[in-house]
């Protein structure tokens, strides 16, 4: 595959009268690592939401692994689009929203099982596997409510990556973890990220911004301020908004 | 401290060695008492001594009662009795009849009687002594005459039964291995011997005359002729209507009394089916029947020309009866126990009665009260013997194991002395002497009975308070070698047993009160267990109307609550409008419409259906919102997640929504389940039997309401116990993801 596997154009949203994201355009490629920065109320996150159809856009086509959705469109066949959407786009927030009655490897089936109809048995070994892979295969049978942040966010990754979806969207995933738990979070996205998951991240943390992100994109009053490589957006920023926006959390 | 150092060997400070000490004391002696009790020994606690049989003789105004004890009781009864004295307390207060006391018997009295020219009282005892005391020179001098005169005496098996013919000159026996005898009582001579292989063998009577003699032979009744040994005739129940099977008359259960008229045509039986019939002996046909005691028949007994029966029974109860129509004229309520023998006596229009309960009681017929009472010996119960002597053993031996367990420093063993020293006390010591206090006696007297158990019930607060102080329970709560932690960990759970037990405790020392309390209402505790079966054959009908009816609630409650937070204006309105009129109407209203209205529609419903459908649609009502409540309690991350992983409306519904908004609701639904519960009761409109239902009728046939409702009532709570019980497990289980 050679050509981008998101694409966005166009992308309006309002909430009332409040235009959120007024008309932005984005193309990610395969294996892409893009990080969303900027300041709260800029947009992110509901460009973020926007792009699984958590919120609904106003105005705009998105466009992921050749699946397209017009905003607006008949709504029949716009449910069967945005479930396929959903099952290649995994999703990753900020409170974890992990299942309070499931244990962590319920949490991690539970769609394989439910969505995909797999096998018990299929669905528990290969959850067994991505517990494994975040580093919570002895906490299978732990209720969420006895993980830490950082746990339960990790098993909320596994969750997401059960789906085998194509991208991976992270809606500020740290932001609610106390600073000695982010650690463990990075480095699990840094371990995705380095085998070729294309993402796109919502995030505050400017270190994973500068080490991982192939492209960061800083977003405020709802539109693209600057998108350039880390190493051209954090040095020698073209905007002055950006410039402001750094000189604020560097 | 001077034994930080932890060693094995440590010695016990005083204060736990005193307790060690103590308990062990109390164990030893518990065993000891408890072992010479069932050895028969000599010490045990104070109960009064059961009376079996009464005879009056006029000529003398002397009173006999044959006692458990093997004791010949002697009254002088004087020439007029107060009818005055109405109340417990004047009758307690009543000076007693002077009483001689006549030893000799080594087992108890069954039959007394006296020879109809006054001047012997015969006495027959279970292990088959007959003895003749001579009164001819007044009582007293039949006292000085000793031990009485032995007859003869009877070889064999115990006997359970005797009657003298009516001129006092014959004996008829029934003993344990069912063989009837009749004896001549100047020669000590058998005159017949009727072998009989039947079960029966627990009532035997003499006609007036001494010719016939009549046995119970399972619900049915054989006569045999003394002179021939032949018998004579079978009385049998049969149907009144043979064709349809409709009214038995007769017995179904074994025959425990039997009287025969004065006429020498009539019989009377009595049963344990509770029932009395009047016999005619010469066609062999049921004259009457009669119901109205709700325990075993013990005793019947004709007066002089045959138109009444005096009956007593197990129920405590004396009737007295019209032998024809079998309709109850008087009923005398105030033994403790079951009643043995009642008769016409001693003086116009009195009734005298002798009891299980130790008491010999007159009645007055007009007013149906006490006149006047003797307690021969003061006591408790004779269960209650039993009862402490069976605790006495129980508590001896986990006393030594609770010894045991502290010597080697177990936690369980202080658990068990608390509970040993707690519950205990509170039931086996309780009971008894709250229905002490209850005796109609005077005050010093019941003190003068209840003591020894108070005494005892002291002892065991005081071992109590001393295992509980702090500085002993310190000692064995945790075992002084183990880590800190440990010890920590050890204490915490004590502590929390502790108070389980406690609790436990408080519990059972207010059913207990509760229970004394509702004693004291004057229940009827033979018809209460008269009836329980028949009541109680309603309960299920209660579980299953109240089970299928929550189960149909909480399916209309869930689609209640969607409908109610359903975008779509259809659902929306349909359920905003059944919760409107469901919750907005009387339940009971709603329970005529479906049973008496949708006939009108010509949709006919069975009761039980109709009661089902109204207390699930009704319920089904008020429980949308608290479905609605915990629906809305599910935060919008978990659908947002459960979305993103691609799952449908239905699937985020059923899979993550509904077991999460389950838990919320659980404890307000079972709330609810409990309150469907009493409600079912409602269902009674509809002439379905269930347990309220029931209650109602039978309180109303009998006057008993008080009697059927507490049964209801406490079936009610022991179902909303158990169903707590549940709830909580489950509980449990839907909130192991939230533990901490």
């Amino acid at each position: 595959m050679t050509g981008p596997i998101i694409k966005v154009r166009g992308l309006h949203k309002y909430f009332g009268p409040l235009h959120v994201i007024q008309g932005v355009d984005l193309d990610v490629a395969p294996t892409e690592v893009v990080v969303i920065i900027g300041p709260s109320g800029g947009g992110k996150s509901t460009f973020l939401r926007c792009l699984n159809f958590l919120e609904e856009p106003s105005a705009g086509t998105i466009e992921i692994d050749n699946v397209m959705i017009k905003a607006r469109e008949p709504a029949g066949q716009q449910r069967r689009h945005i479930r396929e959407i959903r099952q290649k786009a995994g999703m990753v927030f900020q409170q974890f929203n992990l299942f309070p009655h499931m244990t962590a490897l319920g949490n991690v089936i539970e769609a394989p099982l439910i969505v995909k109809s797999m096998s018990k048995s299929e669905a528990t070994a290969k959850g067994e596997e991505l517990l494994d892979w975040v580093g919570l295969s002895d906490k299978r049978d732990e209720f969420p409510s006895r993980l830490s942040g950082g746990q339960q966010q990790r098993v909320a990754i596994a969750r997401a990556l059960a789906m085998e979806p194509q991208i991976m969207l992270f809606d500020e995933p740290t932001s609610a973890l106390d600073p000695e738990l982010i650690g463990e979070v990075v480095e699990v996205m840094e371990r995705l990220a380095r085998e070729g998951m294309t993402m796109i991240v919502v995030t505050h943390e400017i270190h994973f911004a500068q080490d991982v992100a192939d492209r960061v994109i800083l977003m405020a009053d709802g539109g693209w301020v600057e998108m350039a490589p880390p190493e051209e957006l954090f040095t020698k920023p073209k905007e002055e908004r950006t410039r402001q926006f750094l000189s604020h959390i560097l | 401290m001077t034994d930080l150092d932890g060693t094995q060997n440590q010695s016990w400070p005083k204060m736990v060695r005193l307790l060690l000490i103590l308990v062990a004391i109390t164990s030893v002696l518990s065993l000891l008492y408890a072992i010479q009790y069932f050895a028969g020994g000599p010490i045990r606690l104070p109960v009064v001594s059961e009376l079996y049989d009464l005879a009056f003789e006029s000529g003398q105004s002397l009173l006999a009662a044959g006692a458990q004890d093997g004791e010949v009781l002697l009254w002088e009864v004087p020439g007029r009795i107060s009818t005055r004295a109405m109340t417990e307390e004047d009758v307690a207060a009543q000076e007693p009849w002077m009483m001689y006391t006549l030893p000799g018997h080594d087992a108890p009295v069954i039959e007394v009687v006296f020879t109809p020219d006054g001047a012997n009282l015969v006495s027959v005892s279970r292990d088959g002594v007959v003895k003749r005391w001579d009164l001819s020179a007044g009582a007293n001098v039949g006292i000085e005459n000793g031990q009485g005169q032995t007859v003869f005496a009877i070889q064999g098996e115990p006997l359970n039964d005797a009657s003298f013919s009516g001129d006092g000159s014959r004996l008829a026996t029934i003993a344990d291995d069912a063989i009837v005898r009749v004896w001549d009582l100047s020669t000590g001579q058998a005159l017949q011997t009727i072998g009989s292989s039947k079960e029966s063998k627990t009532i035997v009577a003499l006609n007036a005359d001494g010719t016939l003699v009549a046995a119970g032979d399972g619900s049915s009744i054989q006569i045999w002729d003394v002179t021939t040994g032949a018998g004579v005739q079978r009385l049998e129940g049969y149907w009144e209507d043979e064709e349809v099977q409709d009214d038995w008359l007769g017995h179904d259960e074994e025959v425990t009394a039997l009287a025969f008229g004065p006429d020498g045509q009539s019989l009377a039986s009595g049963s344990s089916d509770t029932t009395i019939v009047f016999w005619d002996l010469d066609t062999g046909e049921v004259t009457s029947m009669s119901e109205g005691h709700w325990a075993t028949i013990t005793t019947l007994l004709y007066d002089q020309n045959g138109a009444f029966v005096l009956s007593g029974a197990r129920d405590n109860k004396i009737r007295n009866i019209r032998t024809k129509g079998g309709k109850s004229t008087a009923s005398y309520i105030g033994h403790l126990n079951a009643v043995n023998r009642a008769d016409y006596g001693p003086v116009r229009d009195t009734v005298m009665s002798v009891s299980d309960d130790g008491t010999l009681r007159v009645w007055e017929s007009a007013t149906q009260r006490v006149v006047h009472m003797e307690w021969p010996k003061y006591g408790f119960q004779p269960t209650w013997g039993k009862v402490l002597s069976v605790w006495m053993l129980v508590s001896g031996i986990l006393g030594l194991v609770c010894l045991w367990g502290l010597w080697k420093r177990q936690i369980w063993s202080h658990l068990l002395a608390l509970a040993m020293y707690l519950l205990g006390p509170i039931v086996v010591l309780g009971l008894p002497l709250f229905e002490v206090f209850s005796y109609p006696l005077p005050t010093e007297i019941q003190v003068q009975i209840a003591w020894p158990l108070v005494v005892l019930a002291a002892w065991y607060i005081l071992l109590l308070v001393v295992l509980t102080r702090e500085p002993v329970a310190m000692r064995y709560e945790a075992p002084r070698e183990a880590p800190l932690s440990e010890q920590l960990v050890i204490g915490q759970r004590t502590v929390k047993t502790r108070f389980g037990i406690y609790s436990l405790a408080v519990w059972v020392a207010l059913l207990v009160i509760l229970f004394s309390i509702l004693r004291r209402f004057d229940l009827d505790i033979a018809f209460m267990e008269h009836f329980l079966p028949f009541i109680m054959a309603g309960a299920g009908l209660t579980v299953v109307i109240s089970a299928a009816s929550i189960v149909l609630a909480i399916i209309l409650a869930l689609l209640g609550a969607l409908g109610r937070l359903s975008e779509n204006p259809i659902a929306n309105g349909v359920s905003s409008f059944y919760i409107s009129l469901i919750r907005g109407t009387p339940l009971l209203v709603q329970i005529f419409i479906w049973y008496l209205g949708l006939p009108r529609l010509g949709i006919i419903l069975q009761p039980l259906a109709a009661g089902i459908l109204a207390l699930g649609v009704n319920y089904g009502a008020y429980m949308t919102e608290i479905f609605r409540a915990g629906i809305q309690a599910i935060g919008k991350g978990q659908y947002e997640a459960a979305h993103a992983l691609g799952m449908s409306r239905a699937q985020t519904f059923r899979r993550i929504v509904l077991p999460q908004a389950f838990r919320i609701v659980i404890p307000p639904i079972g709330n609810e389940f409990i309150a469907m519960m009493k409600d079912s009761s409602l269902v009674y409109v509809m002439g379905v039997w269930e347990l309220t239902f029931r209650a109602q009728k039978i309180g109303r046939q009998n006057f008993r309401n008080m009697e059927t409702f507490l049964i209801a009532a406490a079936f009610y709570w022991v179902l909303t116990v158990m169903f707590q019980f549940l709830q909580g497990k489950l509980e449990d289980y839907m909130a192991r993801g939230e533990r901490r």
